[in-house]
């Protein structure tokens, strides 16, 4: 066997494990490979097979419970297979094999999945919540702000104040309750109908060891997802009061901006605050250097 | 338990008998700090993730010994060897403090696939030229021997020039490396393609064995899959008396699916002092 026979032998043999029937055909399988005792050649090789995708759905059930539920056995695995055939995996890793399902279930022509497309924007949503928790369990967690910093501000510096936000933190926008559909599956273990659109937010975050999840009224949101973008108070706030669509969020907001607060630092959602330099003083004009 | 000193020429410790971490166990491990001797942690589970996993790990190894052991190595692959996987493992290792760092003589996938799973190495001379080459080059970036663990396998290559066990004590003398056995494996792989583990025995280098593992297994009649579910069956505890006798190195049992609580998982991993003594005898 010379060096490329190793390297043939090995891409013959992922081929054929990875690929369809057709790609493990019984004479190519007896080329490489001798029968057992009890098994044939094929039938040896057929191990290897069905324990390739065993493996990865497996993975990607154990990362998607909920949605798995929400489909069924049957259905869950013709979309973990379709799942593993688009990306297979290329990492020694199987941390982040299933980051794509949220992009895959609303993308993705599902042809052993007949009735998909009806389902596709609930599927894509609750696959995008599960894979958060994934996240922010293997996220780095700084040491959380202090509600003590947060008292000590200087009332003028709140508008320039960025809160640099933890690692372990998403805020998201949904169309589907898929919030409503988790606790109802992993709490109350039962598994509802897919529901319709119902727009909320949810903010999934970790404390400590424990995973959460925080649900936001358009009001909150509307304040929180700027400042985890990056923006200073000030201009959160200014978004907020720029749209004219809902004056209720507007008083909401002024009324329970520092309960909110409070509740996001205890929570974690925080690691520091850096404040933006004042914007220099206009000195008026120059004095006339003829006068 | 029964604890002869280390006979291995890396003069690796005897660390007793040990246990595979699983994250099922961490509450109870954390809350009741056990009387295990070690612990063995599967690399992969605390590597691209800066979070939950390595706070538990964190403390588990401020507590207990730990070793390393790995499943994406893929030492006998054709792909360059993964210099980013490399990185992390020694990483790891400096963490852990961990004692060795094992993986298996496999390869795992190839032109950027990763299959996830212990693929057969064919046994010939070629590949032992090619696994030895790597052997040695990740000896060089751990800084330490790493120990190599027989496969349980499910096919034999038609071009194979050697037995497993003839390959398995070549390679370790080529790379200067250790080696991990596992008696399971070898009763899998003995039912699975038909000769006698005493004729696996017979070849080994105990000299060059840190460690024995021990798990369950389900057999399916026509074959074995190696699950390491279940409790260990007698004559792979009997196997790992022998194992013992000749070796003297660390026990670990592995229990990855349909795992029970753990003060059942410890009462059948101890279960080895049984076997060792009656092994003695």
């Amino acid at each position: 066997m010379s060096t490329s026979s190793l390297r043939d032998v090995q891409m013959w043999m992922v081929a054929a494990i990875t690929g369809t029937e057709a790609d493990a055909k019984p004479q190519d399988v007896e080329r490489y490979v001798t029968a057992g005792p009890r098994l044939s050649a094929s039938g040896r090789f057929a191990i290897y097979r069905s324990g390739y995708h065993a493996r990865l759905v497996e993975c990607l059930l154990d990362d998607y419970p909920v949605l798995a539920a929400m489909l069924g056995e049957d259905q869950s695995d013709a979309l973990c297979r379709e799942y593993i055939d688009r990306h297979p995996s290329a990492s020694p890793n199987l941390n982040a094999y299933g980051r794509h399902m949220s992009s895959f279930c609303r993308e993705a022509k599902l042809e052993s999945f007949p009735g998909f497309d009806a389902i596709r924007g609930f599927a894509a949503d609750l696959a995008t919540l599960e894979w958060a928790l994934v996240e922010v369990l293997h996220a780095e967690t700084a040491p959380p702000l202090e509600i003590a910093e947060l008292q000590a501000m200087a009332p003028d510096a709140w508008a320039r104040a960025r809160f640099i936000r933890s690692d372990a933190l998403r805020v998201f926008r949904f169309e589907y309750p898929v919030n409503a559909v988790f606790i109802a599956n992993r709490i109350d273990e039962i598994v509802p109908e897919v529901p319709g659109p119902a727009p909320n937010a949810l903010a999934v975050y970790r404390k400590d060891t424990q995973l959460w999840r925080m649900e936001l009224t358009p009001a909150m949101v509307g304040v929180l997802e700027p400042l985890v973008a990056g923006k200073a108070l000030g201009e959160a706030l200014a978004t907020v009061e720029a749209d004219e669509s809902n004056p209720e969020v507007l008083a909401e907001t002024g009324a329970n901006l520092m309960v909110w607060f409070r509740e996001w630092v205890d929570a974690g959602f925080f690691t520091r605050i850096e404040v933006d330099a004042p914007p220099p003083t206009d000195p008026g004009p120059d004095p006339d250097p003829g006068s | 338990m029964v604890s002869p000193s280390p006979l291995n020429r890396f003069s690796l410790p005897n660390l007793g008998i040990g246990l595979g971490l699983r994250t099922v166990h961490y509450a109870h491990i954390l809350e009741h700090a056990p009387a295990v001797e070690w612990f063995e942690i599967l690399s992969e589970n605390y590597m691209q993730t800066k979070g939950r996993p390595l706070h538990f790990l964190d403390r588990v190894a401020e507590r207990y010994p730990i070793a390393m052991h790995g499943v994406s190595l893929s030492i006998g692959g054709t792909d360059p060897l993964n210099r980013a996987y490399l990185a992390e493992l020694k990483a790891l290792r400096d963490r852990t403090k961990a004692l060795w760092v094992s993986d298996h003589l496999c390869w795992t996938g190839v032109a950027g696939k990763n299959t996830h799973d212990l693929l057969p190495m064919p046994y010939t001379e070629e590949s032992l030229r090619h696994t030895a080459s790597r052997i040695r080059q990740v000896q060089d970036v751990l800084g330490a021997p790493l120990a190599l663990e027989n496969p349980s396998t499910y096919v034999e290559h038609a071009g194979n020039t050697m037995t497993e066990w003839d390959f398995l004590a070549a390679l370790a003398k080529e790379a200067d490396c250790a080696l991990l056995l596992d008696v399971n494996n070898i009763y899998v792989s003995a039912y699975n393609h038909g000769f006698d583990a005493a004729d696996y025995f017979a070849a080994i280098p105990f000299d060059r064995v840190v460690q024995l593992h021990v798990s369950g297994h389900t057999n399916h009649g026509t074959h074995i899959v190696d699950t390491h579910i279940g409790p260990v069956i007698d004559p792979v505890w009997e196997l790992l008396g022998q194992a013992y006798r000749a070796t003297g190195a660390s026990i670990l049992l592995e229990w990855d699916a349909e795992i029970p609580s753990f003060e059942e998982t410890h009462a059948d991993a101890l279960r080895a002092k049984e076997f060792i003594v009656k092994a003695a005898s």
